[in-house]
């Protein structure tokens, strides 16, 4: 998909942020297509909600430049805005008023937004029942889903969604899923998701971008992402310290974990059968060989150096 | 323009669907309807008065003798004057002074300490409507619409001003119908008689009543436009409310303290009464009314400039 000669949705050119000496954000360009779910990963602090901010004007960059469809977002904000739906952080709506007049409020601001289509996102959260209730009594998911709603209502180009699964149960993560799938689809939109949960993003992005410390340290495909990362193999054992000492020792391979029953080694598939004969040469006991597909959470740790906070 | 419109819609149902809203309102009313009682229970039954035209004339006959004996007090002299012209005018066109209170004297007299009310309803609304999305984090789903931060601020600051006509409506209507209630509606074709530089004129109740409400709502529009500046630079709604109603209220004070000083002129705050001017004595002998007007219009022209850079220039950090 970011192979194909494609104009693309959002561009991010050299973007720099400084909150007075300190750089946040540095020098981050990327760009994002339409049809495509983005995922923008990074530990606390990396700087993924100032990267949004940005991207929706509600911080300026310090450096840089970003384009919405081709609109800057400096220099032609309206033609910008019109074109995303953003959740930034929390869904924070105004409490006192009711799920619908929120929605009322937000379709107000942009021309050409009926009254059906205020029904029909309503319908697609799943909030019918609780609509005209205060949003002051709704629970965290529910506000999430009602944030989604005033993200979709003008049918935007950009879908820029903030940890959107915080709050939501499994069932309301597995509809928000498919939801973004179908959308970037069948509608073309780009989805930008942030999200802590690494698991997630695993089942729902296409690529993904890694941020640390505010620099971008590298945008992948997931399936590139877990190739890159894979070739680890669990051998289960009777003594998994002696079974360990054996490998290094004969086959110079230096385990990754070792534990009282087994051990991981990563090697290239070819080489199982070596070491299962030195194994058993060795007098270990095998009682099971698998390879072992390291989840994207263990992948972003070991990209990342494990969880840094600034 | 209907995109402004509804911008203003916005923020009048941010406005007015919430709690506090009700509440001001409610007690504006309450006040209005408790005054009146009290007025009602604390005058005495008004008698019937048969020679009032020989009691004025009496009257300004003392008045005459008073003139020639407060010497230079020119603000004492004014009044003795207004007094004895309004007096003559009664008695030449045969208009008959009411013996209490009507509905009116009512109105009138409600207006001015009931504007100061509205001033700091209107400075609460209006701090509230700017900083309280700040504090709430609603701000962050406001400004991501392809609307102007500007467009934002200016329709909440002009729903709240809206809310401040709404109040003077609200006063003129119920203060009128509680006098009329309480005082007698035939009260209500009672002429006003006004008094400038020496001529006695017969105008209506109404204009003249809500030209007491326009003088004293230029210190409303003044501070509520501070309170806008004060929540926009520091988007703190308490801090904007306590800052602007302490400036209204110490207003008078810090204009006395510095009264012996001739740059005393150049202070908001002494410009903000142009009553001064109607009643002929103006805080100094070198201020007119255009001096204030045009000292006032720099105020605002700075106030508005800045509380727009400040609402419009800052990241959103909330
Ligand atoms: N207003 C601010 N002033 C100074 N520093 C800030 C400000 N806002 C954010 N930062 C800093 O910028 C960095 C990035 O913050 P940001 O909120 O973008 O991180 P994040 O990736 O969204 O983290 P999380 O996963 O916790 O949401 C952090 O180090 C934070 O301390
Ligand atoms: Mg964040």
């Amino acid at each position: 998909m970011a192979n194909e000669p494609k104009k693309p949705a959002v561009v991010l050119e050299h973007v720099t942020k400084k909150f007075g000496r300190k750089t946040v954000i540095d020098d981050l360009s990327f760009k994002i297509y339409g049809g495509e779910v983005f995922g923008f990963l990074g530990p606390n602090g990396a700087g993924k909600t100032t990267t949004i901010r940005m991207i929706v004007g509600l911080m300026r960059m310090t450096r840089g430049n970003i384009f919405i469809q081709g609109h800057s977002v400096k220099g032609d904000f309206r033609q910008a805005m019109r074109q995303v739906g953003a959740i930034v952080e929390n869904p924070e709506m105004y409490k006192f008023l009711t799920g619908y007049q929120n929605l009322v409020h937000y379709a107000r601001m942009i021309p050409g937004i009926s009254k059906e289509r205020i029904g029909e996102v309503v319908k697609l959260v799943d909030l019918e029942e609780r609509i005209n209730e205060k949003v002051k009594k709704y629970s965290l998911g529910m506000r999430q889903r009602l944030g989604l709603a005033q993200a979709l209502l003008h049918h935007p180009s950009v879908l820029i969604l903030d940890e959107p699964t915080n709050g939501l149960d499994p069932q309301g993560i597995h509809d928000l899923r498919n939801y973004l799938h179908d959308l970037s689809r069948r509608e073309g939109v780009a989805v930008i998701v942030s999200s802590h949960l690494l698991s997630e993003m695993q089942l729902m992005c296409d690529r993904i971008g890694i941020i640390q410390k505010g620099k971008l340290l590298g945008v992948e495909t997931v399936s590139q992402f877990m190739e890159e990362g894979g070739g680890k193999v669990r051998f289960t054992v009777n003594d998994g310290a002696k079974a360990a000492q054996t490998v290094k020792d004969k086959l110079a391979l230096n385990p990754l974990t070792v534990l009282t029953d087994a051990f991981e080694l990563a090697i290239a598939y070819e080489k199982i059968p070596v070491v299962v004969d030195t194994l058993v040469n060795g007098g270990t006991r095998i009682y099971g060989v698998e390879s072992v597909t390291q989840s994207l959470e263990d992948r972003f740790l070991e990209v990342t150096g494990g969880k840094q906070h600034d | 323009m209907t995109e402004f419109f509804r911008l203003i819609q916005n923020e009048n149902m941010k406005i007015y669907r919430r709690q506090s809203a009700k509440v001001m309102l409610i007690l504006l009313l309450g006040l209005i309807l408790a005054a009146g009682l009290i007025v009602k229970t604390s005058q005495p039954a008004p008698k019937e008065n048969t020679h009032w035209k020989q009691e004025l004339v009496q009257q300004n006959q003392v008045l005459e003798k008073q003139q020639t004996q407060v010497g230079g007090n020119r603000q004492a002299i004014n009044q003795i004057k207004k007094t004895i012209a309004l007096n003559q005018y009664r008695i030449d066109h045969n208009l008959k002074p009411s013996g209490g209170e009507t509905l009116w004297g009512f109105v009138s007299g409600a207006a001015g300490n009931t504007v100061l009310l509205i001033s700091i309803f209107t400075i609460i609304v209006v701090a509230g409507s700017i900083a309280s999305e700040f504090d709430t984090g609603t701000i962050k789903l406001l400004l991501i619409r392809p609307v102007y931060r500007t467009e934002i601020l200016l329709a909440k600051y002009l729903s709240s001003l809206l809310f401040a006509v709404l109040c003077l409506v609200l006063l003129f209507l119920f203060s009128w119908l509680i006098g009329g209630l309480f005082f007698g509606f035939d009260g209500a074709a009672e002429a006003h008689l006004s008094y400038t530089s020496g001529v006695v004129h017969q105008t209506s109740w109404t204009l003249a009543v809500w030209k007491d409400y326009l003088l004293n709502g230029v210190s409303l529009f003044m501070m509520v436009t501070v309170a806008g500046l004060i929540a926009a630079a520091f988007r703190n709604g308490g801090l904007a409310i306590g800052l602007s109603i302490f400036m209204m209220m110490g207003s008078s004070i810090i204009v006395t303290l510095l009264s012996g000083y001739s740059w005393v002129k150049y202070v908001l705050f002494a410009n903000l009464d142009l009553t001064q001017y109607a009643s002929g004595t103006p805080l100094r002998s070198d201020m007119t009314l255009g001096f204030s007007l045009v000292v006032l219009a720099v105020y605002y022209v700075v106030i508005a400039l800045a509380g727009w850079l400040f609402y419009t220039r800052r990241d959103i950090k909330a």
